[in-house]
């Protein structure tokens, strides 16, 4: 119930002070409340006329006020204390993002990163808003009100009193249960509420199958099936507010009547009985506020554990050295590279040497390994083990400022950010002028494009403005490594996987003359490019399995071989 | 004045909100009577409450005289939690039940356009907001309008019970209550309602830029820009964070506003009940603390409606959605039959998008024979996959025709998936077992029927493999599976279904060259017996068909039988790429 994260919180300490302060004297003006008007009623009650009680009904009113003046003050402190810790904690969330970059993206998913960057943290805004009130006024206001009781009268104290574990113990026996049964169900109910998602990313197979008139039949049918198992459910889980809610009204109902029976026997005066009846429902408010959005905090405190793993996740060690802009007679190596995601996926240790400006081709088929290896070169992994040397320096990994500062890393599908076609070019190098990215735009032969956009270079470009292509998403990369001179180390990955085939040997002319000076690495499970490639690494199932150039290849006639024979097994046999 | 409140505007003409509320009527009914009895019943036990105990202090001459109220003060007691419970109940199963409705009603609208759903909409975007927008009507129902309902039962309760007693004072009563249940949600919704509206668009933008970003995180790191963006970032978040404030510091201010109507409300019942009940020593006194104790209770069912009717705000886009979703289609007239052999017929097509722009079919013509093997190749864009959609009857071309045995495709409605089957780049697999999936293709096959399949698309031995055999289930969108075994499963679906005429709509893209040659040629040999059209951009296997067709800027380009063309510069060149030379 308590977290011990919420401690870890800047001023957390400070404000909980304060919120004590403020539930003490809120305490005190709601005994003061009730006091007041159990006064009036009984002089009322008594036959004194309306003016003599004016005293009395100033009293209460000023206590009722006042009582809610701090719940405003109180709401501020915490309004604010909430947004500055949501803020700060969300700034730290996007740095690490941004700092840790596509490996967390990976793992966790762009759409529940986002989700958690913003929804999750205004879910832990109102937690921790929802948490501290709750709880200080839980730890406060019924102490007092109980002493109040003790002192006007023990019995009603001690029956006050009893019922309050009766309550906890009840509601957690019965949160326990519906929590048993929900689990039970869990997967049922996954399987039908996933359904109505399902039949909707299936639709068109659907239709295509002639079906999907008939299955709007079994969306309504499942849907009341989830609806069934709901209720089950429900029924249980309702019932720790049902028995909250019972033993509170319950023990006013038992406190009154017992209240009357004293009254009969004449053992205490109508002042303090009406006074124990008003605080009663006082006593039990902080609790059934807490109950009542218990479930609502779980969501926040869900999400500020989340958040907080991302957080704290350990930085990778970057090394240590200064690496120089890549020249013709500076060299690579990578000696015993190995990587696992787990037990089954991964590279086998890697060995391999290239310098300079070398085009470096990596084959394979899918599965064998070639993304993985292009992330160890980009710095997106760091690897289990293994050592690279780069202009003679030992690096444990790649994850390196002066290394991405070099390198253009180019995926399957490059982003197109939603911007203007201008600043996407010059994502890279935003100080161009107008005439290089017109330049760049003709290298990469983008002109058609930008003659159909009906602002130029100013027109927004991206997912949600207008969409490209895939073949037109690889040219704004290129543009990019056109306008970029000054880095000398480019990373393809796959990136004619998705293209047409005329599209691609359009790209491949563009790209050739780009690769010109620069160390190349270039992952593709398509073969002609290995024609353009000065040294060939083969990927097979997480192992390199042959390496050269590609007369040395073809001359040992291994796998590599293969392969081609393979992929052309279907022309040759005719 | 009511006008004003986009809320009521969107009402209007909304068609997903106000008709369920005639549904099951009854349970409706019942769900509001026992809201508004659970805070009788609240009030009640205080009321019992207050007169047992000033009565107890005459004191009576015996216990007899107050046990009514024992007994009453009793039931309101267990009552009250009961009531409670059971409303919470009823209205809870209303709205699961009638989000079933919904989700009916959400999926019929969704199948009209169901072949272009996941190009029209996209994919992510729509079931988000799809679920998003059914949480957001159940919040409407559940936290808006139900509690409305039963205040307002409440309050007619409230009046007509003092009215009977005291005429001018439920007049004044009248006013102090409408304050709290009507003048202040409506100040709430005019003053916040703009700023929540300004809320949910930077939200939205904020949403919609860190998606953006975060998917291009890699190009913002590697160009050590990500700061930049941080920056900009924190910029967009503090004019929220502004927003949010404003908003906030209305709502304590209206609830502290709320609390003194409340005041109001007490001090004038004290006022009202001593001059009604006071100053005499008749048993009426001890009505005094009932009624002043009785509206405290009250508070809970009014105090959070400024919220309840400001969240309507919050709704109102998913209200606007859905109503601008397409209405369900009518029952079609009944569709042609059409018998074996089956010719494929495209004369002079013409097609163009609804803007007009520019046509992406122009004047095709095709004549594709019964059990003829055709290839269409051309880039992407070039119009390849219309032209599929186009022969299926999915799309109804704007100038000439496709007709199946002489009748148009457009005709025969859901019964084309009789004639034409097809596979897609990316064959949906629904998140049920391995054996549902292929019986997609024909509901009644027998597990024999299907274990043959399996084995005609080379997937009998892993399957056989698998723990649970065909009753394995399909992780979610078919995860579990690699491309081209899901590319085999669709192949065994079609093979159930058994459709003499075949789409291949571009069902290798983005598998490695070998997964790909071996996929091609399990379609060529299961398929031999059909008429197979072909849609590629790699020229991988295409020596197998009878006829090749180069589409190009939506016209025929180039066409031959693959030996005709062999000579052809183009034809070699892109055959020769393809082959790795």
């Amino acid at each position: 119930m308590v977290d011990k994260l919420l401690f870890k919180l800047a001023g957390i300490r400070q404000i909980m002070v304060k919120l004590a302060g403020l539930s003490f004297l809120q305490a005190l003006l709601i005994i003061g409340q009730a006091l007041f008007l159990s006064a009036t009623l009984t002089d009322l009650w008594l036959g004194k006329p309306l003016r003599s009680q004016v005293f009395n009904i100033c009293a209460f009113s000023v206590c009722f006020i006042l009582r809610q003046g701090i719940d405003l003050i109180d709401a501020k402190l915490l309004d604010n204390y909430a947004r500055q810790s949501a803020k700060e904690m969300r700034k730290r969330l996007l740095e690490k993002i941004f700092i840790l970059g596509p490996g967390v993206v990976q793992t966790q998913g762009t759409g529940n990163l986002v989700t958690l960057t913003l929804d999750g943290i205004f879910q832990v805004e109102n937690y921790i808003k929802l948490l501290l009130s709750k709880m200080m006024s839980m730890a406060i206001v019924p102490v007092l009100i109980l002493l109040v009781t003790f002192w006007m009268d023990i019995t009603s104290g001690v029956i006050m009193l009893l019922v309050y574990p009766l309550i906890v113990l009840f509601m957690v026996i019965l949160g326990f249960a519906a929590k048993a049964k929900a689990d039970r169900q869990f997967s049922t109910f996954q399987r039908l509420s996933n359904h109505f998602i399902d039949s909707l990313r299936g639709i068109d197979t659907l239709k295509y199958f002639g079906l999907s008139k008939r299955y709007s039949k079994s969306v309504y049918r499942s849907s009341e099936n989830f609806r069934k198992t709901t209720m089950q459910t429900l029924r249980v889980a309702m019932l720790s507010t049902f028995a909250l809610d019972f033993f509170t009204t319950l023990s006013i109902a038992v406190l009154a009547v017992f209240l009357g029976l004293r009254l009969i026997d004449q053992q205490m005066s109508l002042f303090y009985g009406l006074s124990i009846l008003i605080l009663a429902p006082e006593y039990f408010l902080p609790i059934r506020n807490f109950a009542n959005d218990y479930h609502a905090t779980l969501n926040g405190k869900n999400s500020f554990h989340a958040i907080a793993k991302i957080i704290h996740a350990p930085l990778p060690q970057a090394p240590e050295v200064e690496l120089t802009s890549w020249q013709a007679t500076d060299g690579f190596k990578a000696e015993q590279i190995g990587f696992s995601y787990d037990e089954q996926n991964g590279i086998a240790p890697v060995s391999f040497a290239v310098k300079g400006y070398q085009k470096v081709g990596i084959i394979g088929m899918s599965g064998s390994g070639k993304t993985t290896l292009i992330n160890l070169l980009s710095g997106f992994y760091t690897p289990d083990s293994g050592e690279f040397t780069v202009q003679g320096h030992k690096l444990p990994n790649l994850d390196l400022a002066d290394w991405r500062k070099q390198v253009l890393y180019i995926p399957q599908s490059p982003y197109v950010f939603s911007d203007t076609l201008r600043n996407n070019i010059a994502f890279y190098t935003p100080d161009v002028s107008d005439e290089e990215i017109y330049e760049a735009i003709k290298v990469v032969g983008l002109e058609r494009l930008v003659a159909e956009l009906p602002e130029g270079l100013d027109t927004k470009i991206g997912s949600g403005k207008r969409a490209l292509s895939g073949g037109q998403a690889q040219r704004i990369a290129l543009a990019r490594a056109f306008l970029d001179k000054k880095r000398k180390v480019m990373i393809f990955d796959e990136p004619t996987a998705h293209l047409d085939i005329e599209t691609e040997l359009e790209l491949k002319e563009k790209m050739m003359p780009l690769m010109q000076d620069r160390l190349v690495f270039f992952a593709t499970h398509r073969l002609h490019w290995m024609h353009q490639m000065d040294y060939i690494l083969v990927m097979d199932e997480g192992k390199l399995v042959e390496s050269g150039t590609y007369s040395e290849l073809l001359a040992k006639n291994g796998y590599f071989c293969k392969l081609l024979s393979e992929m052309r097994g279907d022309t040759d046999a005719k | 004045m009511l006008n004003k409140l986009s809320f009521f505007k969107a009402s209007q003409h909304d068609s997903w909100v106000k008709p369920f509320l005639k549904h099951y009527k009854k349970t409706l009914w019942l769900a509001i009577f026992l809201g508004v009895l659970t805070f009788i019943c609240a009030g009640g036990l205080m009321f019992t409450s207050g007169y047992l105990i000033t009565k107890s202090a005459t004191p009576p001459e015996n216990i007899l005289l107050v046990y009514v109220p024992i007994v009453l003060t009793r039931a309101f007691g267990i009552f009250r939690p009961l009531l409670h419970y059971l409303e919470r109940l009823t209205s809870h199963n209303w709205v699961f039940k009638m989000t079933s409705e919904f989700r009916r009603k959400m999926y019929d609208a969704l199948e009209r356009d169901a072949v272009f759903f996941n190009n029209k909409y996209r994919l992510g975007d729509i079931l988000g907001l799809l679920s998003e927008d059914v949480a957001h009507i159940q919040n409407l129902y559940l936290r808006t309008l139900f509690p409305y309902f039963t205040v307002c039962g409440l309050y007619v309760f409230i009046i007509v019970g003092l009215g009977v007693i005291s005429p001018l004072f439920a007049l004044w009563m009248l006013v102090l209550y409408g304050l709290l249940i009507f003048a202040l949600p409506l100040w709430s919704v005019i003053v916040n309602g703009a700023r929540q509206e300004y809320e949910k668009q930077i939200k939205n933008a904020l949403y919609l830029d860190l998606t953006d970003n975060v998917l291009g995180v890699s190009d913002w790191i590697f160009s050590e820009r990500a700061n930049d963006y941080l920056k900009r970032h924190e910029e967009n978040e503090a004019k929220l964070l502004t927003t949010q404030e404003k908003m906030r510091k209305f709502e304590r201010r209206r609830d502290l506003v709320g609390q003194f109507i409340f005041l109001a409300i007490v001090v004038s019942l004290i006022i009202w009940a001593s001059g009604r009940f006071g100053g005499t020593e008749t048993d009426s006194i001890n009505w005094i603390a009932a009624f002043v104790l009785c509206v405290f209770p009250l508070a809970d069912a009014f105090m959070p409606l400024p919220t309840a009717a400001q969240e309507t705000n919050v709704y109102l886009d998913s209200i606007k959605r859905l109503n601008a979703l397409p209405h369900p289609e009518e029952e079609r007239k009944k569709a042609p039959a059409v018998t074996a052999p089956y010719e494929l017929q495209v004369k002079d097509l013409v097609y163009a998008y609804a803007d007009g722009h520019h046509n992406v079919l122009n004047r095709i013509n095709l004549k594709i024979k019964p059990g003829e093997k055709l290839a269409i190749l051309g880039r992407s864009g070039s119009g390849k996959s219309t032209l599929a959609s186009l022969l299926r009857g999915d799309l109804a071309p704007t100038a000439g025709s496709v007709t199946l045995n002489e009748i148009k495709t457009t005709e025969f409605g859901d019964d084309i998936a009789k004639y034409i089957g097809v596979i897609h780049q990316t064959p949906y697999l629904f998140n049920t077992t391995v054996v549902n999936n292929v019986r997609i293709g024909n509901e009644a096959a027998s597990d024999e029927e299907v274990w043959d399949v399996l084995e005609r698309v080379g997937l009998k031995k892993l399957i056989k493999k698998l723990p649970q055999g065909l009753e394995t289930m399909v992780d979610e969108a078919g995860l579990r599976f690699s491309g081209g075994e899901r590319h085999r499963l669709a192949l065994a679906r079609i093979l159930l279904k058994d459709a003499p005429i075949i789409i291949l709509d571009e069902p290798t893209v983005g598998l490695d060259p070998i997964t790909e040659r071996a996929l091609v040629k399990t379609f060529m040999d299961v398929l031999q017996d059909k008429t197979l059209i072909w849609i590629t951009h790699h020229l991988q296997g295409v020596e197998h068909v009878d006829q090749i067709v180069f589409i190009e800027d939506g016209q025929i380009e180039l066409q031959g039988t693959p030996k005709q063309l062999a000579d052809n510069k183009r034809y070699q060149k892109l055959k020769q790429v393809d082959g790795g030379y």
